[in-house]
């Protein structure tokens, strides 16, 4: 752990104000990134609220064994799940029928009507994740959006790494069905002998 | 006709491989499987193209409403100030409750050990 994080941490543990405060300014962009790649925009401020609430009232908790973001992350994480488990009318959610092609990438240039396009695409993406079970899409997003290593997404979720590397992979998988229902036909076993 | 776990195993083998997380024998078994196979092929560039979507998203960070920081802060002065507030009447009470006993004589008399009267 970076050493100004540990002293505002320790600080903040012991009711310092102004370390809290310097922590949230920090840290409220990956706390609101990471919620609002979980729940969606909508639910995110609550949720980025809830987590500094509790981070508050737990950072005498923190013993500094792992990075200060790891332990962020794990509440952030925690907090998202609980937050869908209250709402579970959410998980039926059904996605777009009619998204039968798969999003090409975003091109690199200026061309402002490819970058609109670039943009309807990963807000069909983030839309296609709601739809994904809530463990699954967390470890997913801690993955290929927030980039981080298998074994610090198990320690963030509190599951042994074998756990952590099915849900990213069963993620993936169900983020494709969504996004491009036919492939689940064209997966072929052919050829493997 | 293919079974519903072994389609999903290979999709999930696909998309492991394309991600570039298969080692050694696993990713040699990967490659067979979409080499030798179009509907595998198109598979494998679908991936490709979703998890370079993913990774683009991943640079782009939302801003954070400027709400969420005040929220945060405030709720921690409030919450000091409580704890402090709530400390300082608990504290006065017990200061009281002791002048009270005292005043009262129910304080059980301190004997003396020393001095020998």
């Amino acid at each position: 752990m970076n050493t100004v994080d540990r002293d505002l941490s320790a600080r903040a543990a012991q009711g310092d104000l102004s370390a809290f405060s310097q922590l949230v300014h920090e840290y409220s962009d990956l706390v609101y990134r990471v919620a609002s790649r979980i729940l969606g925009a909508d639910d995110a401020q609550d949720a980025s609220q809830e987590v500094w609430i509790r981070v508050w009232r737990n950072i005498k908790d923190f013993e500094g064994q792992s990075a200060f973001s790891t332990w962020l992350y794990r509440i952030t994480v925690n907090t998202c799940l609980n937050a869908r488990r209250k709402d579970s009318r959410r998980e039926q959610r059904e996605t777009r029928d009619d998204f039968l092609y798969l999003p090409e990438p975003p091109g690199g240039d200026n061309d402002p009507e490819a970058a609109t396009l670039g943009r309807e695409r990963m807000s069909e993406v983030l839309k296609a994740l709601q739809g994904i079970r809530s463990e699954h899409r967390a470890a997913l997003v801690l993955r290929h959006l927030e980039g981080l290593g298998y074994a610090e997404i198990a320690e963030i979720m509190d599951v042994p790494e074998g756990t952590a590397k099915g849900w990213v992979s069963r993620g993936r998988t169900a983020l494709l069905l969504t996004l491009v229902p036919e492939t689940g036909s064209h997966a072929n076993g052919g050829g493997l002998s | 006709m293919i079974p519903e776990g072994e389609r999903l195993e290979i999709l999930e083998k696909i998309g492991a491989y394309t991600a570039g997380e298969l080692e050694g024998d696993e990713a040699r078994r990967a490659e067979q499987l979409i080499l030798e196979n179009e509907d595998n092929q198109r598979l494998s560039e679908a991936y490709t193209r979703m998890l370079i979507l993913l990774s683009v998203m991943g640079q782009e960070s939302p801003v954070t409403p400027d709400t969420v920081v005040d929220y945060a802060v405030q709720r921690a002065y409030y919450s000091a100030l409580m704890r402090q507030t709530e400390t300082f009447f608990s504290d006065l009470g017990r200061s009281y409750l002791d002048a009270f006993v005292y005043y009262l004589g129910l304080r059980p008399k301190q004997e003396s050990y020393g001095g020998g009267f």
